[in-house]
């Protein structure tokens, strides 16, 4: 059957969100106003047609069950098809016993069996920490076009995390070389992290790299193979932010604050969907101010909110004055509290007059359900 | 499977006071309060109530209501057994088969689709009301009197009850007379057009109206009537909390504005949520020229303008030097640069352009003639252009009178 099938990996990498990842992984890390990270990949996927989607879980993802449910939010609650979730009973498939996920390819020779009973004829492969918003049936139709027998997007914008891969193309496009770590990367491109193959490609290299003892995917096929496999490149120059730490995080949210980059984020053609909650709709007080605000539903602001994102069900208290910060779900400030470059998590509370202070380049982040 | 209760929601009503609001769909469908659509009150209190299994007659172009309601999910009424059937006019043997002749004859029609679930009670709904309303009590209430009929009514100020129908009643509330719109009411209890009735009574009475050519077959008029007259058991269930029926524009424009000063209808409150089928929009941008005052936004909204007193919708687009107030925005609407809009219900998808003035205060105008200025869905109001209060222009650009 012709098509394509995603694969999201959201197992736990090495990442640096500090509080924000304490109860959740990265992919459910919320993001703009009412969506988890997840839900950007998972969208850029539903939107380019994709019906199977497979999410191979691990670490601390109890948040992320919670969020994707029976992936109903996401059109994933098929008869045929839909969501599967892959948790990490699977385990016991690998040959290397029971521990955490070294890397990709540990991670799907783990869900072999689900592999091989895959009936599209290609894969999308991606990380669950990219907040994109991709159309993947462009992506396939260069795969198909450039014979390649692997796609990887990648993007000339070179501000990414500490951790990026970064390739060398040829004039054609051909990725010549892999590189991980890179201390320079001028001349390069910076891997996004999602690649297209044939799923038999994909089973192919799984098998050889568990006979092999290879874990990572970069290290063994990215650059183990550049010269035995065509690996194209699709070069994609439109948003896309991995949220790998506290610092990116809290920058790539404000940016959402101009209209440019919130048109590329939130396209018509491709609407970004997520866990739908019923809040009523927003309601802003004569006694409140709101300027330079993403704000979502169910919020009651009666005080003075600027330069802010503002998740669903939260109240700003009158004489409470919030700026450059990031208000997750149901947050509460109280009267005459001040925060300035706060990242308050889930359900915070925040009391009278309290005054909270961070930083431009270092964020004070508040843990989730904490009273302060 | 048998069911103890279920409801049919009456969702066949053209509107036509709501004029060019319901000129493409039928009025349950007609947005409400930022997020909602008009049914999704009476839905959301089935849900809310336990009641699973829900009738939707519809009559009046119902395709935007019928893809609203699709298969019940967001007001969780997609069930293996029971949620959510929209239940058109249909053909039966020999040709015959009719239109819903009254709300009376709408049951009467749909007798086939209450017996496949053989319930002890059904609750008659309609789809014009907006309120928050527990009807598992109401059904309890009319088990525990034994009625044949229980009527949800709501104390009104005595000098509005001769425009509602009035039910008077003894000491035990039972209901003694049913006095439609009177001159003289006996009592200040209004029926909300919410029934109980024992299903094999109703099921009774619906058969024998509808051999009476003489009969309107509606439930006020005819059904409740007749029942009164045979001495039936019919009490009245005392309702407190907010209810508006919201068949007018005037009175529409009222209930959205009530909402808005969170009173009696907080929807904010989650204690008894609304359910609503909601697009896929990210949250609403308030800019840096953005002065937002007593109002609510929704998702999608990009507002660089003035809103004050106003209802915003989904996907509302108010730019840099617009002023709003006063107003209900319905979903998609536009008003651009320097534009003013005040004292409006502006339908689905509306453009105002730049420099336009739609309606205008009560205080700059003769009292005699101000009214809610009203756009309907699709329709626009040109660069500059001036359109005055009271008045009404549909998607063609002409005025509609009242």
């Amino acid at each position: 059957m012709k098509g394509l099938h995603g694969i999201i990996f959201s197992y736990e990498k090495h990442n640096d969100l500090r509080e924000l990842t304490l109860h959740r992984v990265p992919a459910s890390v919320p993001f703009a106003g009412r969506y988890r990270v997840i839900d950007f990949i998972l969208s850029s996927m539903v939107n380019a047609g994709i019906t199977n989607v497979g999410v191979v879980l691990d670490g601390n993802y109890q948040s992320l069950l919670d969020h994707l449910g029976s992936g109903k939010d996401w059109d994933l609650s098929r008869m045929h098809g839909g969501l599967r979730l892959l948790p990490p009973f699977s385990h016991e498939q690998s040959p290397r016993g029971v521990r955490e996920f070294a890397g990709k390819m540990d991670a799907l020779a783990s869900v072999r069996s689900y592999l091989k009973e895959i009936r599209q004829s290609h894969v999308v492969l991606a990380d669950s920490d990219l907040v994109i918003n991709i159309p993947l049936q462009d992506v396939y139709q260069a795969h198909l076009d450039s014979c390649a027998d692997i796609t990887a997007v990648c993007t000339s914008n070179l501000e990414g995390p500490p951790d990026a891969t970064y390739y060398k193309l040829s004039e054609q496009g051909r990725i010549t070389e892999a590189l991980y770590p890179l201390r320079s990367p001028a001349g390069c491109y910076r891997s996004l992290e999602i690649y297209i193959l044939s799923t038999q490609l994909l089973l192919d290299l799984v098998d050889e790299c568990m006979s092999h003892d290879q874990v990572s995917f970069c290290s063994a096929v990215l650059q183990g193979k550049t010269d035995t496999l065509h690996i194209h490149s699709y070069v994609w120059d439109g948003y896309a932010a991995q949220i790998r730490t506290l610092k990116g995080y809290y920058a790539r949210s404000m940016e959402l604050l101009d209209p440019a980059i919130r048109a590329e984020v939130f396209n018509a053609q491709r609407p970004v969907h997520t866990k739908e909650r019923n809040d009523a709709s927003t309601y802003v007080d004569p006694a409140g101010t709101c300027c330079n605000c993403l704000v979502a539903d169910g919020c009651t602001i009666e005080g003075t909110v600027e330069n802010s994102i503002i998740f669903r069900g939260v109240s700003v208290a009158k004489g409470a004055e919030v700026k450059d910060c990031i208000l997750m779900q149901d947050v509460v400030i109280s009267r005459d509290a001040v925060l300035h470059h706060v990242i308050a998590d889930k359900n915070v509370e925040v009391m009278e007059s309290r005054t909270l202070m961070g930083h431009d380049n270092y964020p004070m982040v508040i843990a989730k359900d904490s009273k302060v | 499977m048998k069911k103890e209760c279920i409801a049919m929601l009456l969702a066949g009503g053209q509107g036509s006071r709501l004029y060019v609001l319901t000129s493409d769909v039928a009025k349950p469908a007609v947005p409400f309060g930022g997020k909602y659509r008009i049914i999704d009150f009476p839905l959301s209190n089935c849900t809310n109530s336990g009641i699973d299994t829900v009738g939707v007659l519809t009559q009046y172009k119902p395709l935007e209501l019928n893809s609203y309601i699709g298969s019940g999910q967001p007001w969780d009424l997609d069930r293996l057994d029971g949620g959510v059937h929209i239940l058109p006019p249909y053909m039966q043997e020999g040709e015959k088969g009719s239109w819903f002749k009254g709300t009376a004859n709408a049951i009467y029609q749909n007798i086939g689709f209450v017996d496949m679930y053989d319930p002890d009670y059904v609750v008659i709904l309609s789809g014009d009301h907006i309120y928050k309303m527990n009807y598992g009590k109401m059904v309890e209430a009319h088990k525990k009197a034994g009625a044949a009929c229980t009527i949800s009514v709501l104390e009104v100020p005595w000098a509005e009850a001769p425009r509602f129908g009035i039910m008077a009643v003894d000491e035990a509330d039972n209901i003694v007379e049913f006095q439609e719109k009177p001159k003289e009411p006996k009592s200040n209890l209004a029926s909300m057009g919410i029934y109980v009735f024992s299903w094999k009574k109703l099921r009774e009475y619906l058969i024998a109206d509808e051999q009476d050519p003489s009969s309107s077959n509606d439930f006020g008029k005819n059904i409740i009537p007749k029942m009164l007259g045979a001495g039936e058991k019919m009490v009245a269930y005392r309702f407190e909390g907010y209810w508006k029926d919201v068949g007018t524009l005037e009175s529409l424009w009222d209930a959205n504005m009530d909402m808005l000063s969170r009173g009696d209808l907080d929807l904010l409150e989650d204690s008894w949520p609304i359910y609503a089928r909601l697009p896929a929009e990210p949250p609403a941008f308030i800019g840096k020229s953005a002065l937002v005052e007593h109002s609510v936004v929704t998702q999608g909204c990009e507002i660089n303008g003035k809103v004050m007193n106003s209802v915003l919708s989904h996907g509302a687009r108010i730019e840099d030097g617009a002023e709003v107030s006063y107003s209900v925005l319905m979903p998609g609407v536009t008003v651009k640069r320097g534009a003013v809009v005040r004292y409006a219900i502006l339908g689905e998808n509306c453009q105002v352009e730049a420099g336009a003035t739609v309606g205008d205060s009560p205080e700059n105008c003769d009292p005699d003639k101000w009214g809610v200025t009203v756009m309907g869905p699709g329709s626009a109001a040109a660069a500059g252009e001036v359109v005055a209060p009271n008045t009404m222009l549909n998607r063609d650009h002409k005025e509609v009178s009242r």
